[in-house]
């Protein structure tokens, strides 16, 4: 209890503040070392990755011919693993690119254009907002359509309405509208002062936000994999062979744990650092 | 606020409209006939035909989607092709096992993040606040699946205090406390970092604002200035986020019973969509759209209530 008139403690004692700072130092590090590990099978694994021809013996523990042993389909498991992450890697980079390449132009017009168009896109956009993702990619897994090309439109497609959102409102911001007014009094054309000029500024925090989606998209991406609405069980992908391997929990639990596992540190890692990233930005 | 309110309600309905219409043009304009989608690859065109009449696949589109939007409006949602049964009467068997799993979720859920986010936005920048943020956002990060294998391997397999699948049960009969337990932490794991960390910014917020520093100056003790001043300030702003919540919660609940094998709506949905059986599909997106609109509709008008100048609806 303070007396009256005295000044309130400050509420982090500077040793604290000091011990703080070292779990922030620790937490990054575990974020590089989680994100490595995935990154690097994903990246460079397939070139050294064994064959993964099925039709061996399945469920093999360790061997000199199978390092990690086999899967439930006879498949080389460090194989799977080492190729598994391309396609994670790829259609999260691919989905997100596509995501923001086509809201960045919306949320820019929209900002440019006033009230009405505002009212409008948004309202539509809230429109899809009724809809959880995944349920999305299920009713067009359901109707047949499961191809590369429909899960990247999909995924891509459910981001949209928070893009556009933040696009938006980035480039609402005062600081931005106050800089750009002597472009306009100047003459320039209005599609250069509010597409090509407010979007240089509006990209960096974008750029920011897509690393925070990246986690969201792999778990979605993966999540649609793994209850066989995703990508076709013949594509080698983390997450389908931990659902072709789901019946082998029990018989033979690495091969389902490793993979997942990947997926795993892939998503803590990448958010470990993005929000090291945005403390240091704020 | 009457005429705000009236307005976000219109634009609700609107929504459900919107989501029906959009429903129906998914699972019946883009390309692949319904008929053929239903009977796979192998079926002949005298097969595709017959299911096809049965359907009423060969009526103008325009005459079934109104034929469906009438359904609706009655509350019926057509019949299973794979069963045979009423869409609402399979719906309504599962859809027990859903709400007790989401009404545990949220039980454990709230009180959880509220203490969390408190503890921490009081401590902000201390090795408890950023442990606490690094672990809630590790675990909202991990795909659902994820971390469910993870925790049976260890709960189920190493351990062996709980089962690691709930099948065999129908209904809510046979369901057990201990196979509740895995789902509810992972729907919980998945969607405490986000709620715990918009109270943790009310709280931080609210922790330094002149009122409550006023109130420590006066002398109050710090139980009554927390408990009294603080926390209601931190907790406000988080009604929205709960309304994402639950969104989030509906998603992680098709996961979910798929992975231990919970006969809830979520799997039913799973279900559907592996056999295939479209007016199953619809009924439950319907479903899941309209539980999104209406959470999302309470959560405006409640916090337009709380915070008439913050929410603009």
């Amino acid at each position: 209890m303070t007396a009256l008139g005295t000044e309130a403690p400050p509420v982090v004692p500077r040793r604290a503040r000091r011990r703080g700072r070292v779990t922030r130092t620790t937490l990054r590090v575990l974020g590089i070392v989680l994100l490595a590990i995935p990154l690097l099978a994903a990246v460079v694994g397939p070139f050294f990755a064994p064959s993964t021809a099925a039709g061996g013996i399945p469920l093999q523990g360790p061997s000199s011919d199978h390092v990690l042993g086999t899967d439930v389909l006879g498949r080389d498991l460090l194989g799977l693993l080492l190729q598994g992450g391309t396609t994670v890697v790829t259609l999260t980079a691919a989905a997100l690119l596509l995501a923001y390449a086509v809201a960045m132009p919306i949320g820019l017009i929209v900002a440019a254009r006033g009230r009405i168009v505002e009212t409008i896109t948004i309202g539509l956009l809230d429109v899809l907002l009724a809809l959880p993702s995944l349920l999305v990619l299920m009713v067009l897994a359901a109707t047949g359509r499961r191809s590369v090309v429909w899960l990247v439109l999909a995924v891509a497609f459910v981001q949209l309405p928070y893009v556009v959102r933040l696009v938006r409102g980035a480039a609402a911001a005062p600081a931005c509208l106050s800089a750009l007014e002597t472009m306009t009094m100047t003459g320039e054309p209005w599609w250069r002062v509010r597409i090509v000029e407010t979007g240089r500024r509006v990209l960096p925090p974008t750029i920011v936000d897509a690393t925070t989606r990246v986690s969201g998209v792999v778990g979605l991406l993966s999540s649609a994999n793994f209850l066989g609405v995703g990508l076709d069980p013949l594509v080698v992908d983390w997450a389908v062979v931990v659902d072709q391997n789901m019946t082998a929990l029990f018989l033979s639990p690495s091969v389902v744990l490793l993979p997942a596992g990947l997926l795993v540190a892939l998503c803590a890692g990448t958010n470990l650092l993005v929000d090291d990233l945005l403390e240091r930005r704020s | 606020m009457t005429t705000r309110a009236g307005v976000r309600i219109g634009f609700a309905l609107l929504q459900l409209v919107a989501v029906s219409v959009g429903v129906f043009v998914l699972t019946t304009f883009l390309p692949g006939d319904t008929a053929e989608v239903v009977l796979g690859p192998l079926a002949t065109v005298e097969q595709i035909d017959i299911l096809r009449t049965q359907l009423g696949l060969d009526r103008p589109v325009w005459e079934r989607f109104l034929d469906w939007a009438g359904g609706l409006a009655h509350g019926d949602l057509g019949t299973s092709i794979a069963t045979g049964r009423p869409v609402v009467e399979d719906m309504g068997d599962r859809l027990s096992v859903t709400v007790l799993l989401a009404v545990l979720a949220v039980v454990v859920l709230v009180p959880l993040a509220v203490a969390l986010g408190c503890w921490g936005g009081r401590r902000p920048g201390s090795p408890a606040d950023r442990i606490i943020t690094a672990t809630t956002t590790v675990a909202q990060a991990v795909p659902d699946f994820a971390l469910g294998l993870l925790l049976v391997a260890l709960f189920a397999l190493q351990l062996g205090w709980l089962p690691a699948t709930a099948a065999g049960t129908v209904g809510l009969s046979g369901l057990t406390v201990a196979m509740l337990v895995l789902p509810v932490a992972i729907l919980v794991s998945n969607q405490l970092s986000r709620l715990a960390r918009q109270v943790r910014i009310g709280v931080v917020e609210t922790d330094a604002a002149e009122h409550v520093v006023h109130l420590r100056r006066l002398g109050l003790d710090e139980r009554t200035v927390v408990l009294r001043h603080v926390l209601p300030g931190g907790v406000v702003p988080s009604v929205q986020q709960f309304a994402r919540t639950v969104d989030g919660l509906l998603g992680g609940v098709i996961v979910v019973e798929a992975l231990f094998a919970l006969p809830g709506i979520g799997s039913g949905f799973v279900q559907a969509v592996q056999t295939r059986d479209l007016p199953v599909v619809q009924g439950y997106a319907l479903l899941f759209a309209l539980t999104t609109v209406v959470v999302n509709l309470a959560a405006d008008l409640v916090s337009a209530k709380l915070v008439p100048q913050a929410v603009r609806l």
